[in-house]
């Protein structure tokens, strides 16, 4: 059966994605022996949602995406497709801030999130787009168990969030987070089966690191203890949630395209285009 | 007919100089453009004070363009019109959390580092203000901070992008309400696209002859045409004044639109704005087009392209 993996194209650079996805889609065919048919569609209502196995939200201006999403009527069916289905999602950029249950820096009178991910994201935490940048990174989950290099990934941070802390796991809402002050959280659903119960998990995993926060701190003459394990966290995952503060599609190198297109077959079972 | 062909334009690098990493110096062209792709399918509003930049957020916007008068008003009041007063341009910096852009005259740098040191996130190099040089454009490419321009046809386009443009928009016609210029320029642009797409079709010199007659970079104009659209992100700007004219110029194929007097010269400016985001995402679907075109209150005024004098038009500035 036929893999549908969406794109939310309700603004931002969702056509990125789809030429990547599409390109991760002809690399795990070619060379991995992947019989399962992909198909990529763009995502602006209810119904192309409901059609979707996986997707992906993209970066843009969070802001414009979820208002967007809430005068579309598309903010409850996005909360129920990742919260409660529990259905693989990745998002990058303003797509992170989305996906994270408690969110900071945001416009005044707070906006609407999604959630899936229990941390703490910082809106516009590297500063204005003069602050933007270019970083090589290392991602240690590129270089697992398979053949592609293990050369860096090219981090595009555009006016970027950072997740700033990793939340306990709970039931419910981020009570704590919700009672600090300029943070707004995400409201609280339930898994609605054992199988989307089993696609969570208590354990928020941080999947990349940008070297360099003490030096930024010391800079600003913020007070660092040099003993922490200091490092922007710029990826995370947490069951089949996924998040990057960085833009792989703003580059051409496919590489987490087919790992996470990889995480979607290994969620639905399915390599081998018989589900 | 829907011609929007967005897809093919990502992923391209441009022939421009970068930075190597973690220098403070200019931040590599795909950082520049990168900020442009995350506007796609937004709506940039002008706005003169901050509590029209909370309207223009709270109604969507994706970034907004900080000015001390629309150009509506620049239109009527005459005279020399500049950059804006640094002041107004920090409370809209202070008022909130979305990009927010600004414009410099044509050829005026001095104006784009006044911008730059504030922490502008976007200059708009503008038709719409009085030009500060006949001759020459800004050059771009040693700045930090990316840079939008406009143009009327591919060859200006690829000229502004040469200059280091990250973004291009129409030109269009500001202040006026009338959507004409706006479509005229970019089926301009994309007429002469498939020219170039034509000659490279015929061979190099056929390009390069092209590329003499409209004046560009031959390399940019191959580049083109070998993806079928611009090398960057193209919103239309100049004229659009509600969410159909919104859609219209996604449906020609538009990667985003600035809205200029449109929404603050209007009858009920939130209401407004919030329609025209809609109808830019949902340019497709003319059902949810209808329900958000619905109840609006009074457009703004306009004037008719078809009247004005050529003397009386912005687009003609810069070359």
């Amino acid at each position: 059966m036929t893999i549908t993996a969406g794109v939310l194209a309700l603004q931002g650079a969702f056509l990125e994605h789809l030429v990547l996805l599409k390109r991760a889609a002809n690399y795990l065919q070619q060379h991995e022996g992947v019989k399962a048919p992909f198909e990529f569609i763009e995502v602006r209502n209810a119904e192309q949602l409901a059609r979707s196995d996986a997707l992906i939200i993209p970066g843009g201006e969070s802001t414009t995406i979820s208002f967007v999403a809430a005068q579309s009527g598309l903010l409850e069916p996005l909360r129920e497709f990742v919260k409660v289905s529990r259905k693989p999602t990745w998002g990058t950029c303003a797509g992170l801030i989305l996906l994270a249950e408690a969110a900071n820096a945001t416009k005044k009178g707070g906006q609407e999130l999604i959630g899936g991910l229990d941390v703490r994201v910082h809106r516009n935490y590297f500063g204005r787009q003069i602050e933007s940048f270019h970083a090589d990174l290392d991602l240690p989950f590129l270089k697992a168990g398979d053949s592609t290099s293990g050369a860096p990934f090219p981090g595009i941070f555009i006016r970027a969030p950072v997740v700033e802390k990793i939340l306990p796991s709970v039931d419910g809402i981020q009570k704590a987070e919700e009672q600090t002050a300029g943070t707004v959280v995400a409201p609280s659903k339930t898994a609605k089966d054992e199988q989307a119960r089993s696609a969570m998990s208590s354990r928020v995993e941080i999947m990349g690191k940008l070297p360099g926060r003490l030096n930024k701190a010391a800079a600003v003459g913020a007070e660092v203890d040099a003993g922490d394990d200091v490092g922007d966290i710029i990826a995370v995952k947490q069951g089949n949630v996924f998040g990057t503060s960085f833009h792989p599609e703003l580059t051409s190198d496919i590489r987490i395209h087919v790992w996470w297109l990889r995480q979607v077959l290994d969620s639905v079972g399915d390599r081998d285009g018989v589900r | 007919m829907v011609m929007n062909d967005n897809g093919t334009m990502s992923n391209t690098t441009l022939p421009t100089s970068s930075a190597a990493n973690g220098t403070p110096s200019v931040p590599t062209f795909a950082v520049k453009a990168g900020l442009a792709q995350m506007l796609k399918g937004g709506v940039i509003m002008d706005v003169v004070n901050a509590e029209q930049a909370r309207i223009a957020e709270e109604a969507g916007a994706c970034a907004v363009m900080a000015l001390e008068r629309v150009p509506a008003d620049i239109r009527k009041d005459g005279g020399v019109a500049r950059m804006s007063d640094p002041h107004l341009i920090k409370e809209i910096q202070a008022a909130v959390t979305i990009p927010v852009m600004a414009k410099a005259r044509i050829g005026h740098f001095v104006e784009c580092q006044i911008l730059e040191a504030l922490g502008i996130d976007y200059i708009d190099e503008s038709e719409v203000l009085t030009p500060a040089d006949d001759t020459y454009h800004v050059e771009k490419s040693g700045f930090r901070v990316p840079f939008v321009c406009g143009c009327r046809n591919l060859g200006e386009a690829l000229r502004r992008i040469a200059e280091g443009a990250a973004m291009i928009r129409t030109k269009g016609e500001a202040g006026t309400g009338d959507v004409v210029e706006a479509v005229k320029h970019m089926r301009t642009v994309k007429q002469d696209i498939s020219r170039a797409q034509a000659a490279l079709a015929e061979g190099e010199g056929a390009l390069r002859a092209l590329a003499r007659e409209i004046g560009c970079d031959a390399v940019l104009l191959k580049q083109t045409a070998e993806l079928g659209r611009l090398p960057v992100v193209n919103f239309a700007a100049g004229g659009i004044a509600t969410p159909a004219d919104a859609a219209l110029m996604m449906q020609l194929g538009c990667d985003g639109v600035f809205v200029g007097s449109g929404i603050f010269k209007s009858g009920n400016a939130a209401k407004r704005a919030k329609a025209i985001v809609q109808a830019t995402t949902h340019y497709q679907d003319a059902k949810v087009l209808a329900q958000c075109s619905e109840g609006l209150g009074e457009a703004m005024v306009g004037i008719n392209c078809g009247t004005m004098a050529p003397t009386e038009k912005m687009a003609g500035r810069g070359w």
